[in-house]
C-alpha cells in the first residue's frame, strides 16, 4: 500500500519501541526508515527485520564497545546498524579527523546508512559508506548508489567502511511517497502494538474527555 | 531611547501563562484571510447534491494565484446515539478532505468510500487534509426550525453557542495517507502554519451554512411553505466551533522547534510594539477602537467550567482596569505601549497579560505580520544531536533550562501522578494516573522535566570533558531527553518550563495556547482535558472577503454587539 512519509516515520518509532529499543533511538530508527523509503529502498521491511532479530535485547550487547577502538565491534559480533549508526552521527567531528571509520560485523548495513546523511549534513561534506558489493555516498539531500540487489539487501557485512569526505556520482533525489508491502506494514504494526494500553472502561471514562453528552 | 528586551522562556514558557494566551495578527486564521484577500482568491460552489434527508456531497473550491483548492464535503444522517466529539467516534455528521486543486467525478467517488469512515478510510496525495463535524444540535434545530417557520434565529440562541457544527478532527501532514507536509511547504500560501487546516475550515463554515439553509427549505417544503434565507449578519456571526481532547497536548511537546518559532515570532512581535518609540494619532485610534471591540469577545465568552470561569472573572476585572487605565493614560508620551505593557504585568492576572500583549500589536501590523513567515520548521537541523558537545557544557545547559525540574522532588508520588499514554482504541492519548492504573510501561516521553532531572542525575560521576556521544553509548535510555535539550539550548522557548505529569496538571493549558495560536476565541473546558471553541465567528463570507475586512474580523463591530 502506499504511504505517506510521515505515516512511515510514526510507524517506525512506534515499532522500534515496541521492539524494546529506547525512545531516543526509536526516533533514530524512524528517520532512518523514512529517509530510506524517500529513496525507495524497503526501509520498513528491513527495519522489522531487525526488530524481529533482536527484539527485545539489550542495547549495549549489539552496541559498539567503544567509539574510540579503531575498529569499532559489537560484543556479540553483531552489532545493530540503528545503534551504530546513532553513534555515528554523533561522531561526525571524529569521523572527518579520521576520515574513516570502520565497524566490522554489522546486521542489516543498509539501515545505517540514513546516519551518515546526518553527519553529512552536521559536516558540510559528503559521507560514503561501503560494504562488500555496495558504494553509497550522500550529502545529506541526495544519494548516490553504486551497488548489487544481494548487497543493498544483505542482512550481515563482516566489514562496514564510512569515509568522509566522498565523492557524489549519480545522484538521486528522494521521493515523497512509498510503497510498502502490506506484509512489511503488518509485521511493524504488530511491534507498534505493544505500545498501546488495553483500553479500559475507566480509561475511557477519565483518559481523555470530559464525561458530558455531545448531543448538546 | 528605550531598549526592550524579548520576554524571557523561563516566564513565558510556564503551563499557567501559556494556558492564558490569546489570539493575535499572528494567529493562523487571520494570516490566511489576509493572503487570501491580497491575493484576491475566488470562490465557488460547483456541486451541492444533498437530498432531502441531508444526505449526499458538495464541493467548494477556493482559486488562488496559481492553484485552486476544493473541500469536498460528505453530509450524513446521523442517529443522536452515535454523536460523540471523541476521536474514538466511528460517524459524524458531516466528512471532509481539502482536495489538491479541483476533483473530477472519479476522484469524489473514490472518496466517498474512504472520507465517511474517516480513520478507516485511505487517501493520497492529492488529498491535503481529512476532517470531520458534529451538529451542535440545539442551535442546528433552532436554526432548521426558525427559517422553515419563515423566522429569522433568535441571535442570543447563536451567541450562545456561535456555530452550528465544530469540527472534532482536522488531519493533516501524511495522515492516513494524505500529502506529507514537505510537498506543500514551499507553496507561499502554506508557508506559514496549519494553513491547509485553516482553509478547510474556512470553506467548511460556508458549506454548513449552506446546509442548514437546504435543510430548513426541505422542511418547509414539507410543511407546505417556503423559508426565508438566513440573514447575512446573522451568518457571519457565527463560526465553525472546534472540539478539542488531549491530542493537542502532546502536539507542543513533539514539536519543539515548531512551538519554538511560535512563541518566539510572537515574543519578537511584543518586543518590536514595545520598543516603539511614540505612536501616532492614527496606530492610538486604531487600538482604543478595537480594545473597545475587544471588551466584547469577553463580555459574551461563556464557560461553565469552575476553572474558566474563575479566569473569565479576573480576566473581566482586568478589562475594567485597563479601561481605566486607558481614560488616564496618555498614549502620546514617549515609548506608551511598553509603559502599557509593564503596567499590566504589574496590576493583571495572567489572562489579563496576554491580553494586553495580544492586543497592542493591532495597530503594528507594517512591523510584525513578516514574523509570521518564521513560524513554520524543518526539523532536519535540529533533530541530530551534537555528539562532540562537553558533559560540561550539557551539564550547564540542563541548570540553565531544567534548574526548576533538577530541584524538583520525583520520589514524591505528587510530582509524577500522572502518565501520558496512547491507547489501543484509534491510537488516542491519554493522561492517566501512575499509581492507581496499569499505564506506566505504556508510558509516552512527554515529561521532559522529570527526564532531564534524571539525565542530570545520571551525569553526576561523568567528568566534564567527556563527550556527549560517549555517554549515549552507555545510555541509549537518555537519548531522547538529551536531543530535546540540545535544542532548547538552540531554541529556547521550545520547552515547557512546568511539570507535566504531576497531580495538579492542567491539559488544557496546552490545548488553549495551541488553540490561541489558530486564531480561536471564547474558550470553554468542558473538563481539565478537552475545550471547545469557535472559529472565524464574525469573519467575512468567501464572496464577501476583501482587504478592509480580511483582519480585524475578529473583533466583534460594536454597533452591531449593542444592537
Amino acid at each position: 500500500m502506499r504511504h505517506s512519509l510521515n505515516e512511515i516515520e510514526a510507524m517506525s518509532k512506534r515499532a522500534a519501541r515496541g521492539a524494546g529499543l529506547s525512545w531516543g533511538l526509536s526516533e533514530e530508527a524512524a528517520k532512518g526508515t523514512r529517509w530510506l523509503s524517500a529513496f525507495g529502498f524497503p526501509g520498513a521491511g528491513l527495519l522489522a527485520d531487525l526488530l524481529e532479530m533482536n527484539d527485545r535485547i539489550p542495547s549495549i550487547d549489539v552496541s559498539p564497545v567503544s567509539l574510540s577502538a579503531e575498529i569499532w565491534h559489537a560484543p556479540t559480533r553483531r552489532m545493530s546498524p540503528l545503534i551504530a549508526g546513532a553513534s555515528l552521527s554523533d561522531s561526525a567531528v571524529r569521523l572527518l579527523d579520521r576520515g574513516t571509520i570502520v565497524m566490522e560485523n554489522v546486521s542489516i548495513p543498509l539501515l545505517a546508512v540514513p546516519f551518515m546523511g546526518g553527519a553529512a549534513l552536521r559536516l558540510g561534506v559528503p559521507v560514503a559508506a561501503e560494504w562488500d558489493g555496495a558504494r553509497l555516498a550522500t550529502d545529506g539531500r541526495q544519494l548516490c548508489v553504486q551497488a548489487s540487489p544481494e548487497a543493498l539487501n544483505a542482512d550481515h557485512v563482516a566489514k562496514l567502511v564510512f569515509s568522509a569526505p566522498a565523492d557524489m556520482e549519480g545522484r538521486r533525489e528522494p521521493l515523497l511517497r512509498a510503497d510498502v508491502p502490506d506484509n512489511d506494514w503488518d509485521r511493524l504494526s504488530a511491534f507498534a502494538h505493544r505500545t498501546f494500553a488495553p483500553a479500559t472502561e475507566e480509561s475511557r471514562l477519565r483518559g481523555a474527555g470530559s464525561g458530558l453528552s455531545d448531543n448538546d | 531611547m528605550t531598549e526592550v528586551s524579548r520576554r524571557a522562556p523561563q516566564v513565558v514558557m510556564r503551563l499557567a501563562r501559556l494556558g492564558s494566551m490569546h489570539q493575535s495578527r499572528l494567529s493562523f486564521m487571520r494570516v490566511l484571510t489576509r493572503r487570501m484577500a491580497r491575493e484576491n482568491w475566488r470562490f465557488e460552489k460547483t456541486a451541492f447534491e444533498i437530498n432531502d434527508n441531508g444526505v449526499g456531497h458538495a464541493v467548494y473550491t477556493a482559486h488562488g494565484p496559481e492553484r485552486s483548492y476544493s473541500l469536498i464535503a460528505f453530509a450524513h444522517d446521523l442517529p443522536p446515539e452515535k454523536r460523540s466529539d471523541r476521536v474514538i467516534a466511528d460517524a459524524w455528521d458531516a466528512t471532509y478532505t481539502l482536495f489538491d486543486g479541483v476533483p473530477t467525478g472519479s476522484d469524489i467517488e473514490r472518496l466517498s468510500a474512504n472520507i465517511p469512515v474517516q480513520e478507516a478510510g485511505r487517501v493520497t496525495n492529492t488529498e491535503l487534509s481529512v476532517s470531520r463535524s458534529n451538529r451542535s444540535v440545539r442551535l442546528w434545530e433552532h436554526v432548521v426550525d426558525a427559517l422553515a417557520k419563515g423566522d429569522q434565529p433568535s441571535v442570543e440562541k447563536i451567541d450562545a453557542v456561535g456555530y452550528l457544527m465544530r469540527t472534532t478532527a482536522v488531519y493533516g501532514s501524511g495522515k492516513l495517507g494524505a500529502a506529507d507536509r514537505e510537498m506543500i511547504a514551499d507553496r507561499p500560501e502554506f508557508r506559514a502554519p496549519f494553513q491547509v487546516e485553516m482553509l478547510s475550515v474556512y470553506l467548511t463554515r460556508w458549506f454548513v451554512l449552506d446546509l442548514v439553509q437546504h435543510m430548513a427549505d426541505v422542511r418547509a417544503r414539507e410543511n407546505g411553505s417556503k423559508a426565508v434565507a438566513l440573514d447575512v449578519d446573522i451568518a457571519r456571526s457565527m463560526g465553525i466551533g472546534n472540539s478539542t481532547g488531549l491530542g493537542m497536548a502532546p502536539f507542543l511537546l513533539n514539536h519543539p522547534v515548531l512551538f519554538n518559532n511560535w512563541i518566539a515570532a510572537r515574543e519578537n512581535a511584543v518586543q518590536v510594539v514595545r520598543g516603539v518609540q511614540s505612536a501616532t494619532a492614527e496606530d492610538i485610534a486604531l487600538f482604543r477602537d478595537v480594545f473597545e471591540r475587544n471588551k466584547k469577545i469577553a463580555e459574551t465568552w461563556v464557560s461553565e467550567h469552575p476553572i474558566q470561569i474563575e479566569k473569565l472573572a479576573a480576566l473581566r476585572e482586568d478589562v475594567e482596569k485597563v479601561d481605566g487605565y486607558l481614560a488616564d493614560a496618555d498614549l502620546n508620551a514617549a515609548s506608551p505601549w511598553n509603559t502599557l505593557y509593564e503596567w499590566a504585568e504589574e496590576h493583571l492576572s495572567l489572562e489579563g497579560q496576554e491580553w494586553v500583549a495580544s492586543l497592542i500589536l493591532e495597530p503594528y501590523g507594517a512591523l510584525v505580520d513578516e514574523f509570521a513567515e518564521g513560524m513554520a520548521a524543518d526539523n532536519t537541523a535540529t533533530f541530530r544531536i551534537a555528539g562532540a558537545m562537553k558533559i560540561g557544557d550539557l551539564r550547564a545547559l540542563l541548570r540553565e533550562i531544567y534548574g526548576w525540574a533538577i530541584e524538583t522532588d520525583w520520589t514524591a508520588p505528587a510530582s509524577k501522578a500522572r502518565a501520558w499514554y496512547v491507547s489501543e482504541e484509534k491510537l488516542e492519548p491519554r493522561l492517566g494516573e501512575r499509581f492507581e492504573e496499569p499505564i506506566e510501561e505504556y508510558e509516552q516521553p512527554l515529561a521532559p522535566g522529570r527526564d532531564a532531572a534524571q539525565l542530570y542525575q545520571a551525569l553526576a560521576h561523568w567528568s566534564e570533558d567527556a563527550q556527549v556521544a560517549d555517554f549515549l553509548l552507555r545510555h541509549p535510555e537518555h537519548r531522547h531527553v538529551l536531543r530535546r535539550v540540545q535544542i532548547v539550548g538552540r531554541a529556547p522557548y521550545a520547552e515547557i518550563r512546568d511539570n507535566t505529569i504531576s497531580d495538579h496538571v492542567l491539559p488544557i493549558d496546552m490545548l488553549r495556547c495551541k488553540l490561541s495560536f489558530f486564531g480561536a476565541t471564547k474558550f470553554d473546558p468542558r473538563s481539565d482535558r478537552w475545550v471547545r471553541i469557535c472559529m472565524y465567528g464574525n469573519a467575512p463570507l468567501p464572496h464577501e472577503l476583501s482587504n478592509e475586512n480580511a483582519d480585524y474580523w475578529v473583533f466583534p463591530q460594536l454597533e452591531k454587539a449593542t444592537a
